[in-house]
């Protein structure tokens, strides 16, 4: 089985949530026999495919016509990238007009095999020539998608996140090969409501002109079948899971108190700012601790003044931008990790956590606490509770030593073969 | 009836700190970047100390004493002078030795510790009157603050310096209301003469002499010695005015390049000064003894300074990041003396200097901004990270 795999990141190249759930399930794919190529968007007409395990870890650049590319003297060159909500007004318009043409274009047939109508792609023809600096990428990736496509063979096309779905829907049309749409977020978790008018019709096509949905937890699911009408039968939910590089390391003990780490982009959707709360009220208990935010992200100056204004000294620190090796550090080094996102599909860095050693205080507004049996998992409002917990754990060693072990043996169950399995599951279905 | 010139000139140079992310904690990496401060000091000594030191001992050895000036030397200075460029210490000692210099007294580590902790001020004063004597043979008895910042508590406590009789402040205008800062005035306790920066004549030689937008662009010699002398014209009683012309040392040559002609300018400036009738220079100290009236007294509640358009303490403590991280540099001290850490005292010390906060800036910190032009960090919130990285390394030293 050949499956044509479009995602906007892939390790080492580009590396996110997204980044690490493809390779995972590229990988464990890899070993189920299916062949997988995939497009990333980058400058150059080339592809990739993976043949070997060291290739998933090391993916090798194809060119056009499938050939080994030569050496790669220069490193590729990425679509500069960046997600940002239209300026308020600007789109006003288009939102109400957007709404309508999305009435006309709903999904009306029920049959088992869903064509695209001529109308969606024209629709998104159109939409994908409005000038947003952030959509011309898309239409970009889009055209190279069309093109590199021509020259493979592949039974069926797995597309992951607004970002590639134009492409997958056109592939689908021009080539008749079924399209699987992998939802990891959509934009009413980016932009906690409603977002992007553009992306947020995007996605309604995709989810629902695609002939089977994959989403990466309950939670997600749930928002598509609410908010896009996505039908029930045709969602599965596959959770994301962790494939571990290396032994579950030792920690580092870099200071005398224990650390609470946040990681991730300094963005309203990771809720930052429930952290800050928590911190706050935790260090009017005790000084014994160390609050640490790591990530970068717009809301990195208002979180840095309001922590400073607190007065806690080095107590709340941060570090800007991590690298991936940093990632590392910072998680073997903390002991406590809180996820208080008021909206995160799944959250894979919650398994990475786990991996290295961490207790984990998880929102109930995560896909990640649906699965994470070790962790607690408190609603993200309810920052009292997490204050509660956090000093529980602070103040008795044991307890903490206790789930950190816990967290290291559960991770180890949610293994990204298994997933692979749900997912070829899914390609059988529509290949039969 | 006399114009005293009294030039005074700030020579300072912090120990930048090095790029300390928070995984440098622990391992022992320094905190300051000395490949960069050597950089900046090899930079700043080509630049304008050496040459704006070979100008004025020419100056003062061709009028055989007449023209004379002042510096504050920092210790962090000194410090930095002696590790990097032996040749330039050297050449501000020679300077010294043509008694044409007085030398004045200030913080050590030209910090704020007068507004958060004045045991610390007071013996950070007392550790420079001590440099002063080590390197110079010399006993200062005129007082500048940090950055001019000046309260009327600080007089209160520098009468623990019974040698110190004059302070230098900024004469600006919400505490001259409207009166001349040409008259030097008692502190409001009597203790001190506070002697007052003209800051439109100073700013005119140290911000504006190379700035073409400004009208009087290009700035000649006939036109600001008209200036000084026109400051007569509003003394009807006779009474001598004394010229504030305080700025930093820098002026020359790196803040007004060599190519503006800043060197040649001050060469004639002072020449023609020098043939003025009414025109006299003066060291801080002698203020004192050429009085011919009886000074008002001037009442200065909150802290003035000379930094920025606002002259008061906001360009180091006008942001949560810079109260937080100078809060808890002042805390850590007190900590480190208590536990009788004096291994770590210089260090932190050396972290008390107020250039560390001035990068944390975010008022002005914009393209071209003065705040930006002088930091050599990306951004004030970078410049925080550091900072707070190394407090909580020196946190975990302490504890140990």
């Amino acid at each position: 089985m050949r499956v044509l795999m479009l995602t906007w990141e892939y390790p080492p190249f580009i590396v996110g949530g997204l980044g690490m759930a493809c390779y995972g399930l590229f990988r464990g794919l890899f070993s189920l026999r299916v062949t997988v190529d995939f497009i990333l968007p980058v400058k150059e007409d080339v592809y990739f495919k993976i043949k070997s395990p060291e290739e998933a870890d090391h993916p090798r650049v194809k060119s056009e016509n499938g050939e080994e590319a030569k050496e790669q003297k220069k490193p590729l060159e990425f679509f500069e990238f960046i997600y940002e909500l239209p300026e308020e007004g600007a789109y006003a318009s288009l939102k109400d007009f957007i709404v309508e043409v999305s009435k006309s274009l709903a999904v009306s047939s029920k049959e088992p095999k869903l064509q695209v109508p001529d109308e969606v792609i024209s629709r998104l023809k159109y939409l994908l020539l409005q000038g947003n600096h952030m959509i011309s990428k898309v239409s970009l990736y889009t055209e190279k998608v069309l093109r590199i496509a021509q020259r493979l063979s592949f039974d069926l096309i797995h597309a992951h996140d607004w970002l590639t779905y134009p492409a997958g829907l056109m592939l689908k049309k021009y080539f008749n090969k079924p399209l699987v749409s992998h939802i990891h977020a959509t934009e009413f978790d980016r932009s906690l409501g409603f977002g992007h008018p553009i992306i947020h019709e995007i996605e309604y096509l995709g989810l629902n002109y695609a002939d089977k949905v994959v989403a990466v937890s309950r939670y997600t699911a749930n928002i598509i079948k609410e908010l896009y009408f996505v039908p029930e039968e045709k969602v599965r939910v596959v959770y994301n899971a962790y494939y571990a590089e290396t032994q579950s390391p030792h920690k580092i003990k870099k200071f005398k108190e224990p650390v609470v780490l946040f990681l991730g982009r300094l963005t309203p959707q990771k809720g930052p700012t429930i952290f800050l709360e928590l911190a706050k009220k935790v260090l009017e208990r005790t000084k014994k601790v160390r609050f640490l935010v790591a990530g970068a992200g717009e809301m990195e100056r208002e979180l840095m003044l309001w922590a400073s204004s607190l007065g806690y000294g080095a107590h709340i620190m941060f570090t800007g931008f991590l690298k991936r090796a940093e990632v590392e550090r910072a998680l073997s080094l903390a002991d406590i990790v809180i996820m208080p996102s008021p909206s995160e599909p799944f959250g894979i860095v919650a398994l990475e956590a786990m991996h290295f050693g961490c207790a984990l205080i998880l929102s109930k507004q995560s896909g990640a606490s649906e699965i994470v049996k070790s962790a607690y998992v408190i609603e993200c409002w309810d920052v009292d509770k997490m204050v509660d917990i956090v000093l529980e754990l602070i103040n008795n060693p044991k307890l903490l030593k206790a789930k950190q072990e816990e967290a290291r043996r559960e991770v180890q169950t949610f293994r990204w073969e298994d997933r692979a399995r749900e997912v070829l599951e899914v390609y059988r279905e529509l290949l039969s | 009836m006399k114009v005293y010139v009294i030039f005074y000139f700030q020579v300072h140079q912090p120990f930048r700190i090095a790029p300390y992310s928070f995984f440098d904690i622990g391992t022992g990496k320094s905190y300051f970047d000395e490949d960069l401060n050597r950089a900046v000091f090899n930079k700043v000594s080509d630049r304008c100390y050496l040459p704006a030191n070979n100008l004025f001992k020419e100056l003062i050895l061709e009028s055989e004493g007449r023209f004379k000036i002042s510096f504050s030397l920092t210790g962090t200075f000194i410090e930095q002078a002696k590790l990097y460029r032996p040749d330039v210490y050297q050449s501000f000692v020679d300077l010294w030795k043509t008694g044409g210099v007085e030398l004045l007294s200030e913080t050590y580590y030209h910090s704020l510790a007068s507004i958060f902790d004045l045991e610390e001020f007071v013996e950070q004063v007392d550790e420079h009157i001590k440099l002063m004597k080590r390197e110079f043979g010399h006993e200062p008895t005129v007082f500048r603050n940090t950055e001019l910042i000046y309260f009327d508590k600080l007089s209160d406590v520098l009468i623990n310096f019974p040698n110190l009789q004059t302070i230098l402040i900024e004469g600006a205008d919400r505490i001259l209301m409207g009166e001349s800062p040409l008259y030097p005035r008692w502190s409001a306790n009597h203790a001190h003469l506070l002697l007052l920066k003209h800051y439109k004549l100073s700013d005119d030689i140290a911000f504006r002499f190379s700035d073409r937008s400004w009208p009087e662009w290009p700035l000649t010699v006939p036109k600001y010695v008209r200036w000084v002398n026109d400051l007569t014209l509003a003394e009807g009683q006779g009474r001598n005015l004394y010229l504030g012309l305080f700025m930093d040392y820098e002026t020359f040559g790196e803040h007004q390049w060599a190519e503006s002609g800043i060197f040649e300018f001050m060469r004639h400036l002072i020449r023609a000064l020098l043939k003025e009738p009414m025109i006299d220079f003066l060291f801080p100290s002698e203020a004192l003894k050429t009085l011919n009236f009886t000074p008002k007294a001037l009442s200065v509640p909150t802290p003035t300074s000379w930094a920025d358009t606002e002259r008061d303490l906001s360009a180091w403590l006008s942001n949560p990041l810079q109260w937080n991280a100078m809060k808890s540099i002042f805390e850590l001290l007190r900590l480190a003396k208590e536990k009788g850490r004096w291994d770590l005292v210089p260090t932190i010390r050396k972290l008390t200097t107020s250039d560390h906060f001035y990068y944390m800036c975010i008022k002005y910190f914009q393209d071209g901004d003065v705040h930006k032009y002088f930091s050599p960090y990306p951004s004030p919130e970078v410049a925080y990270k550091y900072f707070l990285n190394i407090i909580a390394d020196l946190e975990q030293q302490l504890e140990d």
